[in-house]
């Protein structure tokens, strides 16, 4: 951990030279900076500058009172299972996909632009698309999933298999591995990084299709929660809902990372 | 111990002929011819570009000639083969597995059963003295330990020939003088056929029987030194000796004439 | 169009040459009537002219640009002087850590009936939506960029005496540039994502809203002929900021 070059400021003093003792202050200025925002939140909340600002205890509140009713529960239910088949199918298409796509490169070439397409491109625009087409059922929410994050899952695992480091590819062929043996002990190991990666970015994009899909749905999953707080005028039951959502989403991938660290204990700090 | 040292029985020859190898535009290797007994210890050195990396590479298997074979035991090459093993410049382990795994890697694709094989792991690790260090990961392990966790995986799948691409590179001098003599008291125990490549004149002298030199762009074989001081090298202190110094003189001369 | 990455194999045709399969193949398809909701790319066409026509579309446009150069606008201004911050100063880093992954990871989607109760039901919060969605990947990239500066040629500069100035606009700033590039390459592309969630979500005005008025009545050629604005529009964005990324950096 060397310490940052220091500009050179006035008087010869350096900015940005963080010495090894002050790491505790470090620490208060972070819990000081989300003490500060509360605090500002509440304020916010307390003035009259807009109706639409619930205070944090009002929050906090209407968040305990969501978590205790089953509307909640059961919507976090319809939305968790769009989630896990969409995220279910780009899983089971995207990875053998993309390490297909690594391992044949002409065919890789070829496909990469579409998937280069579908990730540049906006994909919240084909949701009115699929809603025409497929109704609002928990299948059309599952294919906005499956949208979003296939993309990014099968680029990776694609990225994953080129990337493997050319020196294990020739150790390996030296050792005159066969063509098996080096796609499950050279290829799979190297491209797991990256298919980790994939999956939690995948992930973050699943959560952002899904949350737009239901707001536009109305009809079931958390979605529906937040416009109905939203169209009540309930916006402490509003900021609650969207609070949870985001935490929930937040949760899945922290437990996503706390996997992959775990997968990928072999890596250098 | 200073007869003259009789080869492993398994030990083989090999034989380059007539060998050429273009790269695009650069003739890496033209017409190139020789011969390396069994249970040699050989050096194949000269100026960056000068194709030594490539033909070590044809010795193994990797790399097919445009023109010309290499004979192995009177057999060609093919391909990479279990009778030869390479040692990398920088090391090449799996950084996601152990050092005894890594070391067991060879055996492991060769179907070697799981107790066999680590335990002809852990022989060799003693070997190259990294016992202790079998459960750690590569990157825990300083360069000079990653590269011998190198050999001791080249030498765990008992190799014929010994192939070893600029393997001290990476290490500094002080650490660089005590692998050569590890390195030349482990084959000093099994006499297999070594190819070395290597930059540092002092190493080519210092390690083998014969050390052969090569000039770059296109790249020939230009001499043949014979190194004919005495085994083992550490115990006669060849490095002080006069005739080792006038050896890698008259390497400098004739590479100082293709730079 | 380039890909995100940049470079796909540089032999044989194009990388775009291959997406004209999918296109006679969509025109095939949409002629076999297989089903309702893929009409024939023609069709399309001609459906997007008549909208380009009666100006439905370039109304709808300029509405969305303007909400989309505004907010990644914000985003740069805030991003990158943030971004630098945060690589050269740790307890910057330390303090703002925490916010930047979640702006990153956080699906910002549902932020926007938030948004909605606080702004009202107006363009402003489309802004809001685009500046969210681009600036944490501008901060990110911007900080790493900055952190990744070679150090000796950092230690080279206060050997030779720069000045702050000179510090941050000749070395710093340079050399952190490529990465600064990417970010704004990236940002630019979630500024577009974040475009047409926030239009949908407002549904007020822009090509969102028309997304979310056109798949409501029904009208697929027309949803069809926004999609595909939308989509050229989001590559032109890519594109520019590909452009404007060899402009800037020549000795790359």
């Amino acid at each position: 951990m060397s310490e940052t070059i220091g500009v050179p400021g006035r008087r010869g003093r350096s900015k940005g030279r963080l010495v090894q003792g002050v790491e505790p202050a470090a620490v208060a200025l972070r819990l000081g900076s989300v003490a500060a925002l509360l605090a500002a939140w509440e304020w916010a909340g307390r003035s009259k500058a807009s109706f639409a600002i619930p205070t944090f205890t009002q929050t906090a509140l209407a968040g305990v009172d969501l978590l205790g009713s089953r509307p909640f529960w059961e919507a976090l239910g319809t939305s968790g299972q769009s989630l896990a088949m969409g995220m279910a199918g780009a899983v089971a298409v995207g990875i053998p996909l993309g390490l297909l796509m690594g391992t044949l490169p002409t065919l890789g070439r070829y496909l990469r632009v579409y998937f280069e397409l579908m990730i540049a491109i906006p994909t919240a625009a084909v949701i009115p698309l699929v809603i025409l087409t497929m109704g609002i059922t928990v299948r059309s929410s599952a294919l906005i999933v499956f949208l979003f994050s296939a993309p990014f899952i099968t680029m990776n695992a694609y990225a994953g298999v080129r990337d493997v480091n050319p020196r294990l590819a020739e150790m390996a062929r030296a050792f005159a591995a066969t063509p098996r043996q080096f796609f499950v002990k050279i290829v799979v190991p190297s491209s797991l990084p990256m298919l980790l990666v994939g999956l939690r970015y995948g992930l973050s994009r699943a959560f952002v299709g899904l949350v737009v899909a239901e707001l536009l749905l109305s009809p079931f999953g958390v979605g529906k929660l937040i416009m109905n707080a939203s169209s009540m005028f309930q916006y402490d039951r509003l900021f609650a809902a969207v609070g949870l959502t985001i935490m929930a989403a937040l949760a899945l991938l922290a437990a996503l990372q706390r996997l992959e660290g775990r997968l990928l204990h072999w890596r250098r700090p | 111990m200073t007869a003259a040292p009789a080869a492993a029985p398994e030990a083989l020859e090999i034989r380059v002929e007539g060998v050429s190898k273009v790269f695009g535009a650069v003739q890496a290797l033209e017409g190139v011819s020789l011969t390396i007994e069994a249970g040699e210890f050989v050096t194949f050195i000269g100026p960056s570009g000068c194709g030594k990396t490539t033909l070590l590479k044809m010795i193994a298997g990797l790399i097919r000639p445009d023109a010309g074979r290499i004979l192995i035991g009177g057999r060609p090459v093919e391909g990479p083969g279990h009778d030869r093993s390479l040692v990398f410049q920088d090391h090449a382990l799996m950084p996601w597995t152990s050092i005894l795994r890594n070391v067991a890697f060879g055996l492991e694709l060769r179907g070697v059963p799981k107790a066999e094989r680590q335990a002809a792991a852990r022989r060799y690790i003693a070997k190259v003295k990294l016992t202790g260090f079998e459960q750690h990961y590569p990157h825990q392990l300083s360069g000079g330990m990653q590269q011998r966790a190198g050999l001791a995986r080249a030498l765990a799948v008992n190799p014929r020939i010994l192939l070893m691409d600029e393997p001290f590179a990476s290490v500094d001098e002080q650490t660089r003088r005590l692998f050569q003599d590890d390195l030349l008291a482990v084959w000093g125990e099994e006499r297999r056929t070594v190819v070395f490549v290597t930059h540092s004149m002092e190493e080519a002298v210092y390690l083998s029987d014969r050390v052969f030199l090569i000039s770059p762009r296109p790249g020939r074989l230009v001499e043949v030194l014979e190194v004919p001081l005495p085994r083992p090298r550490a115990d006669h202190g060849v490095r002080g000796d006069p005739g080792f110094t006038r050896l890698v003189e008259r390497v400098w001369d004739t590479l100082k004439k293709l730079q | 169009m380039s890909g995100a990455a940049g470079t796909g194999a540089r032999r044989g045709p194009p990388g775009w040459v291959s997406l004209v399969p999918l296109l006679v193949l969509w025109e095939a398809v949409g002629r076999a009537d297989v089903a309702l909701f893929i009409p024939p790319l023609s069709r399309v066409a001609v459906t997007w002219w008549k909208l380009a026509g009666d100006g439905t579309l370039w109304k709808a446009m300029s509405t969305s640009l303007v909400a989309l150069v505004q907010g990644f606008g914000l985003a740069l201004l805030v991003g990158i002087p943030l971004g630098t911050a945060m690589g050269r100063l740790r307890a910057v880093q330390y303090v703002c850590d925490p916010y930047v992954n979640v702006l990153t990871s956080a699906p910002l989607s549902a932020l926007v009936p938030i948004l909605i109760a606080l702004f009202g039901v107006k363009d402003t919060v489309v802004m809001a939506t685009v500046f969210l969605f681009a600036v944490s990947v501008i901060v990110v990239n911007c900080m790493a960029g900055v952190k990744g500066v070679d150090r000796s040629i950092l230690e080279m500069a206060r050997v030779f005496g720069a000045t702050p100035l000179q510090f941050f606009a000749k070395i710093l700033l340079p050399a952190a540039l490529p990465a600064i590039l990417v970010g704004a390459h990236l940002g630019a592309m979630q500024a577009v994502k974040g475009m047409v969630v926030g239009e949908m979500l407002v549904s007020l005005v822009g090509l969102g809203e028309r997304l979310v008025y056109y798949g409501n009545t029904f009208l697929i050629l027309h949803l069809y002929a926004v999609i595909l604005t939308v989509v050229v529009l989001a590559l032109l964005a890519a594109q520019l900021v590909h452009l404007a990324d060899r402009a800037l950096i020549r000795w790359k």
